[in-house]
């Protein structure tokens, strides 16, 4: 460990102002820190300072991804073959699945590399979430160019172009996956693609529950195969990572008990399901829209809703910033989500556009928990 | 009286709390004052190096008062007048004199000074020198004497790091301390609000007559007057002054109408772990740091700070201790890299967020040295910080508009109200380690000059 001290000072002087690779002095800061903490001191008050830091904090967001990866890993091999054997299927799922977080990590630490280099801005700790986060929302058998594609676009459009990370309007993950979603449709719709293996088609519950007309949902998903049961531990096909509503529930609390997560937002995303999914089993009866008749607590453990509002709903810069915002914010994730799982039935799986539709919203919804907050403040004047 | 409750903070238990022991200082061989010291007042010099002074002599006059002084708390010779960069006096220095004499102020017993106006308390406040201990909100600055208070705070109780106990000051003399408040308002002619703790028994506090008491109860800041202020007579805007004493000040007011001579002691606290002991000391304004720590060995690569951890002023010995200043913290510094420290369980690590294995073990102290740790970033609202600001101000979106110098907005969003002091726990727990209580102070200052 002391040689890597060693080496890092050795190079530190052609990387800093003057020396020969000064422009990736980025590329340096990264690797050192990477490796050892900085020993910067305070230069003014507070002298002290707490120890947590972004690498720390999202660190611990890819600590909470790690349960529904490695189920996913070993998902997508029991996919093939579930008579395989955990060992085979942790096998074949890696061989799937690593080369597409490979792939993200590589071409998206790229752009992020040369932004940093151009705009002389640090490399920042929130793509090791990105990167890892786009793979696990794709198929497994998606194509790796097109994964590359995907992770360009989400890093290049959905970040650096507004200004890199923390000014970001939309979480870039998500921005990648829909930039997927509507340039390869064929790839990322439709029952083939969720399972690796070549003589099934696997259609997810949720397109099952979209597919007839005039049906009860629920007797429809059952018929398919898929008991809740299923469906909460997550064996069956989906998303590399978004299958296990268990693995996602375990990186939930870690995420709310970290505090990196607000819990409003998730709160705010399940109530607004919730009443949502209600109103439209309320209305079931007078349509022949089989989806209004799914009951609230499937719309929850199916699809990517789990997923998308505890790892991708949550991304502090994206959402609303304030409080009462956050509760409106997920609200309105939830409302939407169901809105568009049951009105429109081109896209069966609602999440990534309410997501989307909730952080262009966010910056409004701020503006107007704001406004409150500015009126409050004028009531306390008057009344002091 | 209402318990008004927080519960948005948090208090840091460094290690090396003062006890509660108090020792006199030798007498000092020398003073200094910093003008800088004094918020708001441009000086002008009346003294030339080489002048004899008395304790309680004008040094220096505000070019904006003329009748504001800021006078000796010695008497002796000036020896130098250290000028700095476009000619600002950075700082005078007075060697005393074996015998002490003293400038004579009118004086005063209860019933005469009952009958005192209110522009003979301003008149004989301003020759004394004792002016400056009133400071006004919005801004912190010494207080304008031709524009009364809506209001005036005296917080009797500390929630900073190594901060002074209140009862333990007022236990050990309150003389002066109902003449002060007394004395303040009638010269405000406006309410004076006395805050005191939730576990406060000082029967001075208790019985204080002229007041209106409140008690305040939550970890830090509870106890800076800015979240009192914030909760009882919230500033509106950049002509709605609040004036601040603080308790010790209170008491040098009493004591100065009382005696007839410019009262020069305050009790200070030294603490923190790079200091061998940690103890209350009775100093005189004025004494360099060496000197207040003079037989109390400090540790070889430490910090010496005047003031408190979060707001005090990085110093070196021979720099006097603040004339507001109550504190001196006396902390280790530190270089040392981790390595992966970002990746450890983190057993040792101090963090008021959970991300650390440290949150589940229970310490009775936190160590805590000078490190940053980590690199500066751009601003990620994990909510950190709006976690320890107990005041309705949404600091994210403040400190957002302070940077994009938005005066329009700041004003809206409240800064008037702020203060860097009650942000210093924001800039504490930012995971971005930015700056934030600079900002504020950057905010209020552009404010200051371009509202």
């Amino acid at each position: 460990m002391r040689s890597i001290r060693k080496f890092l000072d050795r190079i530190e002087p052609r990387f800093s102002k003057g020396g020969r690779w000064e422009r990736l002095f980025p590329l340096y800061e990264m690797v050192d820190t990477v490796f050892y903490v900085p020993g910067t001191t305070t230069a003014v008050a507070p002298h002290i300072r707490d120890a947590v830091d972004i690498k720390r904090s999202m660190s611990t967001v890819i600590i909470a991804l790690l349960p529904a990866l490695i189920f996913g890993i070993y998902n997508t091999g029991y996919q093939i073959d579930p008579d395989a054997g955990f060992l085979q299927n942790m096998l074949t799922g890696g061989v799937a699945v690593l080369p597409l977080i490979l792939v993200s990590y590589i071409v998206g630490g790229l752009w992020e590399l040369l932004f940093a280099v151009v705009r002389r801005h640090e490399i920042s700790e929130g793509f090791l979430v990105t990167g890892l986060l786009l793979p696990m929302t794709l198929p497994p058998d998606i194509p790796l160019w097109m994964v590359a594609a995907g992770i360009s676009f989400g890093v290049v459009i959905g970040k650096e172009v507004t200004g890199g990370t923390g000014y970001n309007v939309f979480n870039p993950a998500l921005v990648a996956r829909a930039f997927i979603f509507f340039a390869y449709p064929g790839e990322m719709t439709g029952d083939p693609v969720w399972s690796l293996a070549d003589d099934l088609t696997a259609a997810t519950p949720l397109a099952v529950a979209a597919s007839v007309q005039s049906e009860n949902a629920v007797s429809l998903v059952s018929e398919a195969g898929y008991s809740l049961k299923q469906m909460f531990l997550g064996l069956i096909p989906g998303s590399v990572g978004g299958t296990s509503k268990l693995a996602v529930l375990v990186g939930a609390i870690i995420l709310i008990a970290t505090r990196i997560a607000n819990w409003r937002i998730i709160a705010g995303s399940i109530a607004g399901l919730v009443a949502a999914s209600l109103l439209a089993n309320m209305l079931a009866p007078a349509s022949e829209n089989t989806m209004l008749s799914l009951p609230p607590i499937y719309h929850i453990v199916m699809g990517g809703f789990a997923f998308g509002i505890v790892f991708m709903a949550t991304d502090p810069v994206s959402a609303a910033q304030t409080d009462r915002g956050r509760w409106i914010y997920g609200m309105l994730i939830g409302v939407l989500c169901v809105m568009i799982r049951v009105l429109n039935q081109a896209f069966v799986e609602g999440v990534m556009l309410s997501i989307l539709l909730g952080n262009a919203f966010a910056p409004m919804i701020d503006y107007f928990v704001l406004r409150q907050n500015i009126a409050r403040r004028k009531r306390a004047y008057e009344n002091q | 009286m209402k318990e008004i409750r927080l519960k948005k903070g948090h208090d840091i238990v460094l290690a090396g709390q003062p006890e509660k022991r108090l020792v006199n200082t030798g007498q000092p061989a020398r003073l200094k004052i910093r003008p800088a010291d004094f918020r708001g007042i441009k000086p002008k010099l009346i003294v030339k190096e080489g002048d004899h002074v008395k304790t309680g002599s004008p040094v220096f006059y505000s070019k904006a008062f003329p009748d504001m002084f800021v006078t000796s708390p010695g008497a002796g010779r000036i020896v130098s007048i250290v000028i700095g960069e476009r000619r600002v006096v950075k700082e005078i220095v007075i060697d005393l004199d074996k015998a002490e004499s003293f400038e004579e102020f009118g004086s005063f017993n209860e019933q005469s000074v009952a009958s005192l106006s209110a522009e003979k308390i301003k008149k004989q406040l301003l020759r004394s020198g004792l002016w400056p201990v009133i400071r006004q909100r919005p801004f912190s600055s010494v207080a304008d004497p031709d524009k009364l208070p809506k209001a005036v705070f005296v917080p009797a109780m500390t929630t900073a790091p190594f901060a002074l106990d209140t009862d333990f000051v007022l236990d050990h003399d309150s003389t002066g301390f109902q003449m002060g408040l007394s004395i303040l308002k009638r010269l405000a002619g406006s309410p004076v609000h006395l805050v005191t703790g939730k576990n406060s028994s000082s029967a001075v506090l208790v019985g204080a007559k002229d007041v209106v008491q409140h008690r305040f109860s939550g970890p830090h800041p509870a106890g800076n007057v800015g979240i009192h202020i914030h909760h009882i007579a919230p500033i509106r805007g950049r002509d709605d002054i609040v004036w601040y004493v603080s308790l010790q000040d209170v008491l040098r007011i009493g004591r100065l109408f009382l005696k007839g001579r410019l009262p020069v002691e305050k009790i200070v606290t030294v603490g923190g772990e790079s200091v061998e002991k940690r103890l209350y000391v009775k100093m005189r304004h004025g004494m360099m740091l060496k000197d207040v720590l003079w037989g109390n060995p400090v540790e070889r690569n430490s910090r010496l700070i005047a003031g408190d951890v979060l707001t005090g002023l990085k110093s070196v010995p021979e720099d006097p201790l603040g004339f507001y200043h109550e504190t001196v913290s006396v902390i280790p510094e530190n270089t040392r890299r981790d390595f992966i420290g970002w990746l450890l369980p983190g057993l040792h690590k101090y963090s008021v967020t959970n991300l650390f294995l440290s949150r589940l073990v229970k310490k009775r102290e936190a160590r805590l040295d000078t490190r940053m740790h980590g690199s500066p970033r751009v601003i990620i609202p994990f909510g950190n910080i709006e976690s320890v600001l107990p005041m309705d101000i949404l600091p994210t979106f403040l400190v957002k508009m302070i940077l994009a110098k938005d005066i329009d907005e700041m004003e809206k969003l409240g800064i008037y109200e702020c203060d860097p002091e009650d942000f210093a726990l924001c800039s504490f727990v930012d995971a971005s380690k930015m700056e934030i209580a600079e900002i504020i102070r950057e905010g209020l200052e552009y404010v200051e000059k371009n509202g």
